[in-house]
């Protein structure tokens, strides 16, 4: 048996995957300050669900597999270790300089971003590695003794070195490790050449201190994680879910907690990508709305979106990860934005969340800000009796009340008319957010399926396609735990680079042949020594590599492990010259080609989802029933309300109506109509204009 | 007034904007990533754009506003005027800056894109700075060239290039006998070209796919909709005229007090216009720092729209509103043949940039800012030598390790990394990994030197020092480090930045002093030392807010006596600001 566990803002989902295709989803609040107590809450809930103690469910586990944003949320909110840098004499202000770049050339308006580690916690040590790895002048020691002093008294957390060249010759950064295990015993330290070893000492820096700044506080997580669910009876392994749309090892994740950084939101499209491919196979905007953000990505023809350049912020203005990461926006809107009226008058939701502690003031925890969930409550579109299948009861009246003074009094509206304001200014955010990574790509939101996932997703999905003009919304039955379904579906993955010069014109196929079998001799250990791997384990193999003094390489996949004697580097060169002009649109077929670095990748499927995963559906609740809501279209008015899981398949319903499960609530607007497919819901959005409708 | 176009058409204009713009984005990767010399692949030192038919800039997304902010139109002209029969399949080189380019190392691709009726709708071009050019030195800033034949450069008035897709070999294997490292600048030529095609591609793409007559009518709806903005955003500032200087440091055969830059801008909110003119100027100087076409009027109006109080598209339909009045065989105007133009896109053209922004900072205080440090110092000179490590080969490069700080602006301290005021900080600081492994070099030291900056209520960024030195091997290096003599100067009361340095330091502990124009020899056991200029301050130093100068101190940018001397803020012995007795110093 499989658990995914996503902890969002808001709620802590849980996936159980017998193995059989068949997902089971469980809901929780997320916990705060001790988000475990969440894990575990909702870990007891499946275990109740599926008959059997907390102990059993869990012995019963052999992956475990675990999604967090307390990474980048540390980063972001800048709660991260009280973190040191410490670089080669002559270079303190790698983190300052960067890389250079601006975008938006005449806005001067744009202050000049402040670097990862503050110049008053950099400190220069006393050494020199030339470009060919010659040590041009040797570690002082005691400057870097001088330094651990000054790191003691400055209180620092956690430490980040990034020598130069340290690449090519790491002996400084581990002899300054040294020093600094002995100095600084219990403070944990990244070292740039093994995290991340690549050239460019802006983006190994980066990467580096961001890395060091989040050992301590994911460490000790990992660590309290590890040890109270091996005490509830976990006896599978852990894994986490990673940047890259993957999956790790959870005690690599400890070691390069950087690794987690953008995990959160990386499986919204891997899963997202599943249902838009089986529906229609061109573009996919892949939303997962939550209680605290709205993530957005955009899958085209199939593919995740990718970026070998991840800024955390805006680009050239925030930081540099120095990894390659699966591409999504977030915006700071959801069911537990807040709404609040300024002394001017002016409407405004989000970006701040009453999150899940208190939450909004329907969940009666003490919340007093009114939110977009208390909204939706008030306007009739989510039922107070069937929140999270009953668990939950709200409090419609005290949402209504809050609504009423803190909204509708200030701005002169009706109640119903200040929870649709909120309801559309929520909306309006987030069709900016979606406008960001289309429009401003110069693509149409007209052309593409609109993936809603994500517990919240249906409360305005369908106002936002209407807006949008797109023709399809897609809700798949697993949508509310979009991310944590995603890990279901992905890969263990895990790479093994070998950094070896070689020039075509020279290519030693022994040599060659000793590189690849090493890489596929890991690699293969990788895939072995894994539980989870076993299905559908496959390694693929590629050089990276470019014309002579080009400094970026392209990546060229191998035919296989092993090059043939009387070949030799033939076909590589054919298939270098053909990438380069595929990507590029020429090629200089003469030239000699440089490889610079081999990498073999390997990869295994951890669910069989080829075929599609279906929700184990609960028994119907209690059928087709009548509510009273509201829509800007019609004003207050009874209409149907489906239970997702009684609702036929093939047989369309027309909104205004309100189709809804445990977890979720899809409004299905005036006009539009949706339909029951195997293992989703379909809603074309209603385009036009009602009659009557003022214009 | 008619009525505003429904919300629906606004977004359709943005959608097929963006798509321009993703253009000329796709055609600015292709250049990045395949380019050869590390000027163009490391630095970026190079442009993208697209004009329609009627050679009417449409987008520079992402480009440096002086390489293509105006002359993109003109070099599109000159190849209409001097092959009236293009045809698909034409590529173009141009480097002529008698017929619209900035100066001849800026080799510029122009590739004209046809509908599928062989109607010419749309030019694209590529322009990249070359690490070598042909100049008779080694260096692609010859500061004091007395003309044309003294730089030397190999010049391409529009010269066609390909036919049906083909390289004319001619003109290449002329390119191949003058441009030093041959191979390089063939490398560069081939991601040019191939970036212009990608261009093309993608328009023919897009007309493909939403109608040719529905793409090429875009570029009507999208200068209206610009100038639009344009009108409400001009009729929104103060009128007024302003006169402002900026002088560039003296050259051989200049005056010896330097070369003045004075720009005249008058405001005129009412008629809806603004008005550079750069007449009242000296005439061109057999030096090379002389302007070009497209230079005096891209500086002009890049001085412009960095004062416009909200974003305006610049493109052809923003530019309707702005007049900038050059003459012939001025300094800063129109030069005629054989005046060189060698350094046309970095030094004086700061200077007119700077004039500009700070007249309309006077004439507005709530606009404009002060002076950009000045371009460009060895820490992004022309290098070339022989490599030992590879059998003693030949290299030429620029290197672009630091250049001027940014100056301070009515709302904010100036931008660490601007380069130039022309480049306005788009260019990327080389990674000191990268040159040190394609160049016979180390680099020992690049940081911002404390105190440097033009202190104002929002202060100047500091210049930068760097140090290097060749390794195993002597080499050559070529700058014309303005702002030696004459540093960036402030706004409304802003102080000027320290001044640009540099000099050789022998390992025996001899300093060698530089001017600001040089191409010298650094010996092996020399060690190239470069300070660059910082910017000037904007507004009275003792206004700017008491936490910013503690902040400022307690992370090295400025030293504690600076804050009291300069700035009137007393802190105590934690790095807190004294409150009382920095009101007593303000008072």
């Amino acid at each position: 048996m499989r658990l995914s566990v996503d902890v969002g803002g808001t709620f802590t989902d849980l996936v159980v995957d017998d193995g059989a295709g068949l997902l089971k989803v469980y809901k929780s609040p997320t916990t705060s300050p001790d988000p475990i107590e969440g894990v575990l809450d909702v870990v007891a809930l499946a275990a109740a669900g599926e008959g059997r103690t907390t102990q059993a469910l869990l012995a019963a586990t052999d992956m475990f597999i675990h999604s967090t944003t307390r990474a980048i949320n540390a980063v972001v909110t800048g709660k991260t270790a009280h973190t040191a840098f410490l670089t080669t004499r002559g270079h303190p202000d790698i983190l300052l300089v960067r890389e250079g770049g601006r975008t938006d050339a005449f806005n001067y308006r744009i202050p000049y971003p402040a670097p990862y580690v503050p110049r008053s916690l950099t400190f220069e040590v006393e050494e020199r590695i030339g470009a060919d790895g010659r040590i041009v002048r040797p570690l002082v020691a005691a400057s870097v003794h001088d330094i651990a002093d000054r790191l003691k008294a400055a209180g620092v957390e956690a430490v980040a070195v990034c020598l130069l060249w340290s690449i090519v010759n790491p002996a400084h950064e581990l002899a300054v490790a040294a020093i600094l295990a002995e100095r600084l015993p219990g403070v944990p330290v990244t070292l740039s050449h093994q995290l991340n070893p690549s050239l460019r000492e802006y983006r190994r820096a980066s990467s580096c201190c961001i890395d060091a700044s989040l050992k301590p506080v994911m460490t000790r997580y990992l660590r309290a994680l590890t040890s109270r669910l091996g005490e509830s009876g976990l006896a599978g392994k852990m894994f986490a879910v990673t940047s890259q749309g993957g999956i790790a090892d959870i005690e690599e994740l400890a070691e390069r907690p950087i690794l987690s950084l953008n995990s959160g939101p990386s499986m919204a499209p891997v899963s997202g990508r599943h249902y838009a491919l089986a529906e229609h196979g061109h573009t996919a905007i892949v939303t997962d709305a939550g209680g605290t953000t709205y993530d957005v990505s955009l899958v085209r023809n199939g593919a995740i979106p990718w970026t070998r350049e991840t800024w955390i912020g805006p680009l050239y203005q925030g930081h540099m990860t120095g990894f390659p990461s699966v591409d999504v926006k977030s915006i700071g809107a959801g069911g537990g934005s807040i709404a609040s009226v300024d002394g001017g008058g002016m409407l405004h939701v989000g970006p701040q969340s009453a999150g899940s502690n208190p939450g909004p003031v329907c969940y009666g925890r003490g919340g007093i800000h009114p939110t977009v969930t208390d909204a939706a409550l008030v306007l009739g579109y989510i039922d107070p009796d069937f929140f999270l299948g009953g668990r939950m009861a709200l409090a419609v009246e005290a949402a209504r009340t809050a609504i009423a003074t803190q909204i509708a009094q200030p701005l002169g509206l009706s109640l119903d008319d200040a929870a649709l304001a909120i309801i559309e200014l929520a909306t309006e955010t987030m069709i900016n957010a979606i406008e960001e990574i289309t429009v401003k790509q110069g693509i149409d939101p007209e052309d593409t399926t609109i993936v809603g996932g994500g517990g919240a997703a249906g409360l305005n999905a369908v106002a936002i396609a209407r807006r949008l003009k797109c023709r399809t919304v897609l809700f798949p039955e697993v949508g509310a735990v979009l991310s944590a379904a995603g890990a279901i579906m992905s890969e263990l993955r895990r790479e093994f680079v070998r950094t070896e010069f070689m020039r075509v014109s020279h290519f030693d196929v022994a040599r060659a042949n000793v590189i690849v079998a090493g890489l596929r001799a890991e690699a293969q250990a990788f895939l072995d020594g894994n539980v989870g791997a076993g299905r559908d384990t496959v390694i693929d193999y590629f050089i990276e590599g470019h014309y002579p003094s080009q400094v970026w390489e392209i990546e060229v996949a191998l035919e296989g492990p092993i090059f043939d004697a009387t070949v030799g580097a033939a076909n590589l060169i054919r298939d270098f010259h053909a990438r380069h002009r595929e990507i590029f649109s020429f090629a200089d077929d003469h030239d000699e080609v440089e490889i610079v670095s081999w990498r073999a990748v390997a990869r295994s499927r951890i669910a069989d989802s080829r075929a599609g995963l279906r929700l184990a559906t609960a028994p119907p609740a209690t059928g087709e029933r009548v509510r009273s809501m509201v829509f800007r279209d019609t004003g207050r008015l009874d209409a149907p309300v489906y239970d997702l899981d009684a609702l036929p398949q093939d047989h369309p319903v027309t909104g205004p109506a309100i189709i809804e499960s445990s977890f979720t609530t899809i409004v299905v607007d005036p006009g539009s109509r949706a339909v029951r497919q195997p293992a989703q819901i379909v809603v074309e959005p209603f385009l036009g204009r009602l009659a009557g409708q003022g214009g | 007034m008619d009525g505003a176009p429904p919300r629906i058409d606004g977004v359709k204009l943005a959608i097929m904007q963006k798509r321009f713009e993703g253009v000329t984005r796709k055609m600015a990767n292709t250049l990045l990533r395949t380019a050869r010399s590390g000027v163009i692949n490391t630095a970026r030192d190079f442009s993208c754009a697209l004009v329609t038919a009627d050679c009417d800039l449409l987008t520079a997304a992402d480009s440096y506003p002086i390489h293509v902010l105006r002359g993109a139109d003109l070099m599109a002209r000159a190849i209409l005027h001097f092959h009236p029969d293009v045809k698909p399949g034409d590529a173009f080189l141009h480097n002529s800056p008698y017929h619209g380019n900035t100066h001849a190392a800026d080799h510029t691709i122009l590739v004209p894109v046809f509908d599928d009726r062989g109607v010419h709708r749309f030019t694209v071009l590529a322009k990249a700075h070359q690490a070598d050019c042909g100049n008779s030195l080694p260096t692609t800033y010859m500061g004091t060239a007395r003309d044309v034949y003294q730089e030397g450069a190999l010049i391409f008035p529009a010269v066609r290039v390909q036919q049906d897709y083909r390289d004319n070999l001619d003109v290449m294997n002329m390119c191949m006998m003058r441009i030093r490292v041959p191979n390089q600048w063939r490398g560069d030529y081939l991601a040019m070209v191939g970036a212009a095609r990608i261009g093309e591609r993608e328009i023919v793409r897009m007309g493909e796919e939403l109608g040719w007559a529905a793409v090429a009518g875009h570029a009507r709806q999208w200068f209206n909709f610009s100038e639009r903005r344009m009108v409400e955003t001009i009729a929104a500032m103060r009128s007024g005229r302003a006169r402002m200087t900026c002088i560039h440091d003296p050259l051989p055969q200049s005056p010896g007090d330097g070369i003045a830059a004075n720009a005249d801008v008058i405001v005129d909110s009412a008629a809806v216009r603004i008005t550079v003119d750069l007449t009242d100027n000296i005439d061109c100087l057999p030096v090379g720092v002389n302007l070009s076409e497209a230079c005096s009027r891209t500086a002009a109006m890049v001085g412009v729209f960095n004062s416009l109080p909200q974003s305006v598209p610049a493109n052809a339909g923003s530019f309707r509103r702005v007049d900038v009045r050059l003459r012939e065989n001025c300094i800063v105007g129109i030069p005629l043949h054989p005046t060189s133009t060698s350094v046309a896109t970095t030094n004086l053209a700061d200077r007119v940039t700077s004039a500009v922004q700070r007249a309309m900072a006077e004439i507005d205080p709530a606009l404009g800012m002060a002076e950009g440090g000045a371009g460009i110092p060895p820490a992004s000179g022309v290098i070339s030598g022989r490599d030992p490590r590879h059998g003693g080969a030949l290299f030429v490069n620029e290197v672009i390790l630091a250049g001027g700080g940014g100056p301070g602006t009515f709302s904010n301290d100036g931008w660490l990394s601007l380069f130039t005021m022309g480049n306005g900080g788009m260019p990327f600081y080389d990674s000191i990994e990268i040159d040190e492994l394609h160049h016979p070099i180390r680099i020992e030291t690049r940081r911002i030197v404390p105190d440097s900056e033009g202190a104002g209520t929002y202060r100047g960024a500091p210049g930068v020092l760097t140090e290097f030195r060749p390794v195993d091997c002597d080499i050559e290096i070529g700058f014309v480090s303005d702002g030696t003599v004459n540093p960036a100067l402030g706004a409304r009361g802003g102080q000027p930045a320290i001044p640009a340095r540099q000099f050789l330091r022998a390992d025996s502990g001899a300093v060698t002093p530089l001017g600001t124009s040089e191409q010298v020899t650094i010996r092996n056991d020399q060690l190239m030392v470069s300070y660059s200029n910082g910017g000037g301050g904007f507004g009275d130093p003792a206004k700017r807010d008491p936490e910013k100068v503690a902040e400022d101190v307690r992370e090295g940018w400025i030293s504690a006596a600076r804050a009291t001397t300069v700035y009137k803020v007393a802190l105590d012995e934690t790095g807190r600001v004294d409150v009382v007795t920095t009101a007593a110093l303000r008072a």
